[in-house]
């Protein structure tokens, strides 16, 4: 217990790892401007560097924002704006009716209920699962558990197509036939892999002298693991949920083998906006962007477990 | 710090909450559950722009019989998925499904017949193309929903312009007026294409209207009645040349003009005339350029007359359902009705007398184009292959985008034709 008093009150870093502004103030002013100048990426030393890299995180930026920044402004489009040829990028007239027609739309609200349920249900049972393999593989190194985490990887590269068809008989045969349950271990069958590798690395960074501190202190393995381990690790726990949440929550395939009238989700729903006989871009793109927000929201609510969980290999040895 | 605590903490019990409860109930938000539906009710399979369609059958089923009717809508190439994973399986969700007429001959085998809906009434009043495509191997396997055919929609105000009808007979010789032969189709739109403006559009990434330019010429489309590929006879080389003489007087990239990127080059304003399915009609949105400003026309006929490729969908009861009588029951239904598919906002039907019903009423002036379409001595359907979506999308569109970006119609029809041999042998 007090070991993990220790680490959360080091911000979640071992106590091994000195703070970084006290160990820049303890540098002397020439030493300083040597390393100023033997600083890598973004703060490179020389400015053509410099310029070269910021162009280039610029244009990612442009590159990945962008489809969703016209998607957004699109959603305030009136609808014949939407079409227009050639394209607009801002509206000519601001409007909600977009989100007026897209949130009215019958199901459209029950399937934001099941997209939530879903990704939920299917999150909890990644993490259930995912961190109790990680840290077995991890702690005890069996050559069983070596294969297991192979195969694991190797579930990845199977075409989702290939198991959805099946599962859904599975499922219909299991009575879970339409159920959010059903469709939640569908989508655990895509997180999984990913978790209990995610899980595993972040293990893998703890070192061992924690648990043993630990159970000198009295803790049993378990208690270690739970009072320990897993606090150190939250980062990456949080990291893991975000990505199982994030994978359940954006499925289209399986939600749309798995589900009917019960549990139709709104990658589904958003789909449905494009039809035989045409596209209705103003209510799709308006859906979509109210979908995105909740992801959104997530990802800055846990953005500083995040970028923990991300460095947390960096403190390994 | 304790506020995203606190945060923190009441989103995991919220989350575990949710979940346990789910565990407990394991039900969906979205309404009664999907399989086994009891006797008294029928689920639906429908593509998602065809709902609206089935809405108001689905109000009046409930009046007239007490059936509740629960849809299932899913995008149109989901749908396809869908349905081909669960006939194959032997366990469907639903009890109806509305099938693109292209899918019929897939689901044939899984699909039960319904002969007795068929009735001479009913036969006499659903369009004879249709008809003849409901019926596979002796029996009726769907009831057409609704259909559709492409027809030609015009810019009547610059039609009726005095400059332009007088530039025009000036030029050619005859009035300006609603083409009625393709050689007219061709003087307009070249009339048209000036200023920024185009007479029409050609579309490259669909392949209908080059079909109905092959039925025009007296010709089945790609097979003939014995299975045999016809898609380098002497019609498909006609019409397809003459589709793409159209191109000098077409918006550019016409390979990757679809009916999305065509609706919306029309309702922009930057094409003078346009061959649509007849529904576009009435969806012309309120605030576009050309609203009040349309006018519609048959198809145009060839040598053998006129054809269109008409666009049914039918509702078919799969053999694996257990609510077979319900079923049918709604499909009754729905044939009884059908006249209410047209107050909705694809507003189309699949009877004659529906059609006729509304052709004299302002606002649906498509309506007479669309049965003198539907009913024209050379409209047919699709052929009746399993395989016909793969040579659409492998052969015939492919073939087409090239012949439009200016590759040899002979040549390009030649290697067509060997392609499709081998896929349907």
């Amino acid at each position: 217990m007090r070991v993990a008093e220790k680490i959360k009150h080091d911000g979640g870093m071992p106590a091994a790892v000195p703070a970084q502004p006290s160990a820049e103030a303890s540098v002397p002013a020439g030493m300083r401007r040597r390393r100023a100048v033997n600083r890598e990426g973004l703060e490179a030393g020389k400015r053509s560097t410099r310029t070269i890299l910021w162009i280039l995180l610029a244009a990612s930026l442009v590159l990945y924002g962008f489809p969703f920044l016209y998607l957004l402004l699109t959603s305030f489009k009136p609808p014949i704006d939407t079409i227009a040829v050639p394209p607009t990028i801002l509206p000519k007239e601001w409007t909600l009716v977009n989100y007026v027609n897209a949130l009215g739309r019958s199901g459209v609200v029950a399937s934001i209920i099941n997209s939530t349920q879903t990704a939920i249900i299917s999150t909890l049972l990644s993490l259930l699962l995912a961190v109790p393999a990680a840290y077995g593989i991890t702690r005890y190194k069996t050559a069983s558990g070596r294969v297991f985490i192979m195969a694991a990887l190797v579930t990845r590269m199977v075409p989702p197509v290939a198991i959805g068809i099946p599962l859904a008989s599975m499922m219909a045969s299991a009575g879970l036939a339409d159920t959010p349950i059903a469709l939640s271990i569908a989508h655990t069958t895509i997180s999984l892999p990913l978790s209990i590798w995610l899980m595993a690395s972040f293990f893998e960074a703890v070192p061992q002298d924690l648990e043993e501190a630990a159970t000198v202190d009295g803790c049993s393995r378990l208690g270690a693991l739970w009072r320990v381990v897993i606090p150190v690790v939250s980062g990456g726990i949080a990291v893991t949920a975000i990505f199982a949440f994030l994978a359940s929550w954006n499925e289209f395939l399986f939600a749309l083998l798995m589900t009917a009238i019960r549990s139709q989700t709104t990658p589904v729903v958003i789909a449905n906006f494009q039809t035989q006989f045409g596209l209705d871009w103003g209510s799709m793109t308006a859906l979509a962007a109210v979908y995105s927000i909740p992801v959104i929201l997530l990802t800055l609510l846990l953005q500083r477990k995040i970028v923990a969980g991300m460095t947390l290999g960096a403190v390994k040895g | 710090m304790s506020t995203r605590k606190t945060i923190s903490r009441l989103a995991s019990i919220s989350g575990l909450c949710t979940a346990v409860a789910l565990v407990a109930t394991g039900c969906g938000a979205g309404g009664p559950a999907s399989s086994g539906s009891a006797a008294s009710s029928v689920n639906v399979l429908v593509e998602a722009g065809g709902h609206a369609e089935l809405a108001g059958v689905a109000e009046a089923c409930k009046k007239d019989t007490g059936l509740d009717v629960n849809f299932v809508e899913l995008p149109y190439d989901g749908l396809f998925n869908r349905l081909s994973s669960e006939l194959s399986s032997g366990t469907v969700s639903f009890d109806v499904a509305a099938l693109d007429s292209v899918w019929l001959p897939s689901f044939k085998d899984a699909v039960q017949p319904i002969d007795e809906l068929f009735t001479d009434e009913a036969k006499k009043d659903i369009f004879p193309a249709l008809v003849k495509e409901a019926n596979i191997d002796g029996h009726f396997i769907g009831m057409p929903a609704w259909t559709n055919a492409e027809i030609i929609l015009y810019r009547k105000d610059l039609f009726e312009d005095a400059k332009n009808k007088a530039d025009f007979k000036a030029k050619y010789g005859y009035e300006l007026a609603a083409p009625t032969t393709w050689k007219q189709y061709q003087d307009i739109s070249e009339f048209f294409t000036k200023d920024g403006m185009y007479g029409t559009d050609v579309k490259g990434a669909v392949e209908t209207e080059w079909l109905a330019h092959v039925l025009q010429a007296g010709s089945p489309m790609v097979l003939d009645d014995k299975n045999n590929v016809v898609v380098d006879n002497a019609a498909h080389k006609e019409a397809l040349d003459f589709y793409t003489s159209l191109v000098k007087s077409a918006p550019s990239g016409a390979a990757q003009v679809d009916w999305a990127a065509a609706q919306n080059l029309f309702n922009q304003g930057k094409t003078a005339m346009t061959k649509f399915w007849a529904h576009a009609y009435r969806q012309i949105p309120t605030d576009a350029a050309v609203y009040g400003k349309v006018g519609a026309a048959p198809m145009i006929g060839g040598s053998a007359g006129v054809a269109g490729v008409p666009g049914p969908w039918y509702l078919s009861v799969p053999k694996a359902t257990k609510n077979a009588d319900a079923a049918k029951k709604f499909i009754k239904c729905a044939y009884d009705h059908n006249d209410l598919g047209i107050e909705s906002t694809l507003g189309l039907a699949a009877r004659i007398s529906a059609f006729e019903k509304y052709q004299d009423k302002p606002g649906y002036e498509s309506f007479g184009p669309l049965i003198e379409t539907l009913n024209g001595k050379a409209t047919a359907t699709r052929p009746a292959t399993a395989k016909w979506q793969q040579i659409v999308d492998t052969v015939l569109v492919p073939t087409l985008q090239k012949a439009v970006a200016g590759g040899d119609s002979a040549s390009l029809l030649a290697e067509a034709k060997t392609k499709i041999e081998a896929l349907v042998k």
